[in-house]
């Protein structure tokens, strides 16, 4: 007795007990999903320690920085835009509105009310006459009058930090920028503001948008949820319609179903029960697995179609059927597993799990549908298959079509086989230009398709303002440690040049004596200077009025030397990152920036009345100082540690994107590098990026890398498992030829319709590598048989073209066929497995059919020298 | 020069009462009316050195040291405050200015020394930060006796504790204060503020107060921020009534030139 039939034996035998142990392991595992915990978070894409997270969340801390969703109110149709009564009052209302949100069971995600950037809520410095200036609210109340209302405008128009940013340049749009605590809370608040902007009974002309990346990506997850709901089962269903036409015998074809079903709520369960959350990638697991499930069974029951009649016997019959089956099934389970076990090795968290516990699924897929439908067909009363599977003499229509296609297929490759592999060469050719071209590409907006509300939001909203994807660009003192000697000797040269009358003469004496005394002792620079202001300071207290005066400003001096490290005050570094602003804007990337260097621009412009030859950074330390301390008289002087720390050692510029592609801020990461680079900064500084636009590239880099290499290293492992399975590396070399063609056609079609290469673009090549591996495995192993049995190829191949090829044509459709519902999802990852999962398939299923056996021909003297002649059988 | 009353300084916490309302019972509006000058008109005029240490949510501190010096009009009226800048050293000899008036807005004045600029800064608004600290200026010069209406909502062994809420509501961000006063010296020694949504958000606190002169005097408070989590402590050394401050101090001419009272 063969392996496969003596397996089956005890499903064979105790059928109902096999069926029920399975359904309580089902029921068990499955219960565990209760547990999801979801994540829709992208940046877990990168783990939690990873150093860029890390500097990301540091950077956050360290500035106040928040995740931002953006409320745009938008008002085309008034001749004054938005600056009128009623759309400010909506305005005030939604302002005062978010400030209120927080989630109803954990009440540590909220809306930062006092961040939030909207006109009654942000400080404005404008001139009051008589040369008094005045901080204020920008929209202290809703004005009443049209004159208030174009006040406010001109106000804002005036400030070039809101400019862009809370108020469109063409006056039409105001921004809301609501911070909140946690990303995962952004759907929330949008549907709170959508619910609150459908209450206004007077919305007018007024429109409003929401959007921002974490609104994107929370959104995202939601929608994702109703999409499993909704996709993958119309998916189960189209697959069940194409199985009945297929096989007519409802009884039977809701066996594949049912391991279908089995396979992916155990793996599901399984994934939620260890701990692991689920995320934008494991939701696809069921997507994934659904069609690697089905297959084996579509195989079993494609073959038990077609034998039955001539043996007439369930058992017999599947006995025979797990015959043949039972290593090609085992092989193409392990390859399909490998393929995606191989994810595990990428340094993405939730791709690992996802590889992880598809492969997982895989072979739960298998080793279910073994023992599940040997035991579902010795349930089934052998009456009920009486007309099951295709009589020899009367073929239905639609399978005589298919045979006599196949049959002809089959002439033709033999044929043909030197004509077709020359045009496959060629194709494989035209792909690796194709795949040269791809553009590797992602931008979380980008998931929903053209027409959601969101990616209106996001162009309207992009059109009016600097931009809504945010960027942060870290500058960072690098100053060196200085010795005391070397700190003693910086001091001196500032006290040296203070020379002037007799009482500084003397006084200035004392300081050096003391300065030169202590740094003989001190241990560092710093103790240093702390030693020597103390014992100054003592003197001072000693001294007469006039030599009082003197040690101060020589304090001052010492401070100088202390303070050297606060780079962020000093007027030089602050027109550096002017010019480095200027030329981001430049770049057509940055809607606009916004930093420390701004804002005293801004200050000083309005000390001095106002007049734009003042909009400048003052020529000493010690004003920009004076011009900060000036800002921080506002309500909310904390907005200054925004774009510098306290201790002047780092800043912040924030870059406003208008597009969030990571190609964009790739561009813009280059830029400033090469700005940098031609222009030396005035003090030794570190740039680095932060902000979730930057996260996505890095993620999106480690993706790709990782998918490579992930995919390079199952390609080896499959290609060993074959040559193992085949005893022969020139059978292995043939079972890589489909999926090799089939991933470098989809790759090169990618490239050359210029779609994006992004993550379920780059998840797809695992797929692939699974279903094609399948096919060839099938059909190789068939192959050999019917060589076996025949003793030529020219007789094998005609073989092959009947039973074979039948099981894995059908395999094409009903796989293709049944994840076609997914393309009228309105998410674009969904839309894209759908459409690549179908001509994956199809691309496969052509290729094994096609230039495999046209390989073989050419191949058979070499091929089947090993393999037992037909005579000693 | 000492023999004279006493009054206190700007004990930069605890600001603001008044006596308002006619329709006040009489104990309130004498509560009210001690408060507000043992906390603001210690004396006739007054001097102090003040360390600012301000803290925010992520334990980052800053400081500020600068010189007070305060002339009383009248008592309970009208004052005059001089507040010259020592510490950090960037902002030193910068000089901050108010002519506080009863009925009226306040006149505020700032010299810049590195710009050499002295600036109006119009007073409409007194609830703006002084200084980048958790004090208001308002807290500084004190609240105007009549924007506020009073309420004696309780009266435990050692205080009065009154509730005070704006006449415009519109004008300031809290919806109301209570106000805790000592009943031995009419010292206000703690004040909650409770924004419009009814949460507590502002804690202003005497941490420590001494007899100075025979006034009782607050020499350390502190005001906490509750929505941000920062805090600032003020610390009163060197504290002195009745020196006899001129008058021609507090004008425009004395910004650049600031009197040794302030310099030493």
């Amino acid at each position: 007795m063969k392996i496969g039939s003596r397996l089956i034996q005890y499903p064979i035998h105790h059928p109902k007990l096999i069926i029920s142990l399975l359904v309580i392991f089902t029921l068990i595992t499955g219960s565990l999903i209760s547990f999801v915990h979801v994540d829709t978070d992208p940046e877990n894409m990168l783990s939690e320690d990873e150093a860029v997270r890390v500097y990301h969340n540091l950077v956050k801390k360290e500035f106040t920085l928040y995740d931002m969703v953006v409320l745009g109110v938008v008002n085309e149709k008034h001749p004054d835009g938005v600056f009128n009564p009623q759309t400010l009052a909506h305005v005030h209302e939604l302002t005062e509105f978010a400030k209120t949100l927080s989630h109803p069971t954990e009440p540590d995600k909220k809306v930062v009310g006092r961040d939030i950037i909207a006109p009654g809520n942000v400080d404005t410095i404008k001139q009051a006459g008589l040369g008094q200036v005045r901080f204020e609210w920008l929209m202290p109340q809703v004005p009443k009058t049209r004159e208030e209302a174009l006040e406010i405008r001109d106000s804002a128009m005036g400030n070039h930090m809101l400019k862009g940013t809370l108020v469109s340049e063409d006056g039409k749009a105001i921004g809301i920028y609501i911070p909140i605590t946690s990303k995962d809370f952004a759907h929330f608040v949008r549907e709170k503001l959508l619910e609150k902007i459908d209450s206004f009974s007077d919305a007018g002309d007024d429109q409003f948008f929401i959007t921002g990346l974490p609104v994107a990506e929370d959104t995202f997850g939601k929608e994702m949820f109703v999409q499993m709901a909704v996709s993958a089962p119309l998916a189960m269903l189209a697959i069940f319609l194409l199985m009945l036409v297929f096989f007519k015998k409802i009884s039977l074809i809701i066996s594949p179903m049912i391991i279908a079903m089995m396979s992916v709520l155990s793996t599901m369960g399984l994934l939620i029960g260890t701990g692991n959350t689920l995320h934008i990638m494991s939701s696809m697991i069921p997507i994934f697995l659904m069609p690697i499930a089905v297959v084996d069974s579509i195989h079993i029951l494609s073959e038990f179609f077609d034998e039955y009649q001539k043996i007439k016997d369930r058992r017999k019959t599947i006995e025979h059927v797990l015959n043949q089956l039972f290593m090609p099934m085992l092989y193409t389970s392990l390859t399909s597993s490998a393929g995606f076990a191989s994810l595990a090795l990428t340094p993405i968290p939730p791709v690992q799990a996802f590889g992880i516990f598809v492969a997982l699924g895989i072979m739960f897929a298998w080793f279910i549908t073994i023992i599940f439908i040997p035991a579902y067909v010795m349930l089934l009363k052998e009456e009920t298959l009486e007309n099951f599977g295709t009589p020899h003499h009367a073929s239905s229509q639609k399978i005589s079509f298919l045979s006599s296609f196949l049959k002809g297929a089959g002439r033709f490759t033999y044929s043909q086989s030197k004509l077709i592999l020359v045009f496959t060469i060629g194709m494989l050719f035209v792909s690796v230009w194709g795949i040269s071209k791809i553009n590797v590409n992602d931008n979380p907006i980008k998931w929903f398709t053209k027409d959601h509300e969101i990616r209106i939001a996001d162009r309207v909203l992009n059109s009016h303002f600097g931009g809504t994807y945010e960027a942060y660009l870290v500058l960072e003192t690098r100053q060196k440690e200085l010795s005391p000697s070397q700190t003693a000797e910086l001091l001196m040269k500032s006290l040296t040049g203070e020379e002037g009358d007799k009482t500084t003469e003397e006084v200035l004496k004392q300081a050096k004596e003391i300065l030169v005394q202590t740094s003989l002792s001190a241990k560092n620079s710093e103790s240093l200077l702390q030693q020597v202001e103390e014992k100054w300071s003592v003197r001072q207290e000693q001294s007469s009025d006039a030599e009082y005066d003197i040690w101060i400003d020589l304090t001052d001096k010492l401070n100088a030397v202390k303070n050297r490290d606060q780079i962020f005050k000093n007027p030089e570094m602050l027109r550096y990152i002017d010019g480095l602003q200027q030329n981001i804007n430049q770049s057509g990337v940055v809607g606009k920036s916004n930093s420390v260097t701004d804002v005293v621009k801004k200050v000083h412009q309005e000390l001095f009345e106002g007049k734009n030859e003042f909009y400048t950074v003052p020529d000493t330390i010690n004003a920009v100082a004076q011009c900060l301390i000036s800002f921080q008289n506002s309500h909310k002087p904390d907005d200054l540690w925004h774009f510098v720390t306290p201790d002047y050692q780092k800043a912040n510029i924030w870059v406003q994107l208008k597009n969030g592609d990571n190609q964009v801020m790739e561009e813009l990461a280059k830029k400033v590098k090469a700005y940098m680079a031609a222009n030396p900064p005035p003090f030794e500084i570190e740039q680095k990026w932060a902000g979730l636009t930057y996260l996505n590239v890095v993620w999106q880099d480690k993706m790709v890398t990782g998918m490579q290499e992930a995919f390079l290293s199952s390609f080896i492992i499959v290609f060993l498992m074959m040559v193992l399975l085949f005893r022969s590396p020139t059978w292995g070399f043939l079972a890589m030829i489909p999926l090799s063609v089939t991933i470098a056609l989809i790759y090169g079609i990618i490239g050359f319709i210029g779609k994006d290469y992004d993550m379920p673009v780059a998840v797809l090549s695992s797929l692939t590598l699974g279903l094609a591996v399948d096919f060839a495995i099938h059909f190789l192993e068939r192959s050999r048989a019917a060589y076996r049995n025949t003793g030529s190829w020219s007789e094998a191949i005609k073989n092959m073209f009947e039973e074979p090829a039948r099981a894995i044509s059908r395999n094409v459709i009903v796989v293709a066929v049944g994840f076609t519902p997914l393309l009228a999802a309105p998410l674009v990852p969904y839309k894209t497995v759908g459409i690549f999962l179908a001509s994956i398939m199809a691309i496969s299923g052509f290729g094994t059919m096609i230039i495999l056996p046209a390989a073989i021909t050419v191949l058979q003297g070499r091929l089947f020298k090993k393999i037992v002649p037909p005579g000693t059988k | 020069m000492k023999t004279r009353f006493l009054t206190l300084l700007i004990p930069l916490a605890l600001l603001l009462l008044s006596t308002t309302a006619v329709s006040a019972a009489p104990p309130v509006e004498e509560i009210v009316d001690k408060a507000n000058k043992a906390s603001y008109y210690a004396g006739n005029d007054g001097k102090s050195d003040v360390t600012m240490t301000i803290t925010d949510a992520q334990e980052r501190t800053r400081n500020r040291e600068f010189v007070i010096l305060r002339l009383d009009a009248t008592d309970g009226g009208d004052q005059k405050f001089y507040v010259y800048f020592k510490k950090p050293s960037d902002v030193r000899k910068t000089v901050f200015m108010v002519h506080k008036f009863i009925d009226k807005d306040d006149d505020r004045w700032m010299y810049l020394p590195a710009l050499d600029l002295v600036k109006r800064i119009a007073a409409s608004d007194k609830r703006t930060s002084f200084m980048g600290s958790h004090f208001f200026y308002e807290d500084v010069s004190g609240r105007t006796v009549t924007e506020d209406n009073h309420e004696l909502i309780d009266e435990t062994d050692k205080f009065f504790v009154l509730k005070n809420t704006p006449k415009s509501p519109d004008t300031v961000e809290f919806a109301s204060y209570t106000l805790w006063i000592d009943k031995t010296n009419f010292l206000p020694v703690k004040a909650e503020y409770i924004n419009k949504a009814g949460q507590k958000y502002r804690v202003v606190e005497a941490l420590e107060t001494k007899d100075i002169q025979g006034h009782p005097t607050v020499t350390k408070s502190r005001v906490e921020d509750l929505e941000s989590g920062g805090n600032t402590v003020t610390e009163f050394h060197d504290v002195a009534y009745d020196i006899g401050l001129d008058d021609s101090i507090f004008t425009e001419r004395y910004l650049r030139r600031p009197p040794r009272e302030a310099r030493r």
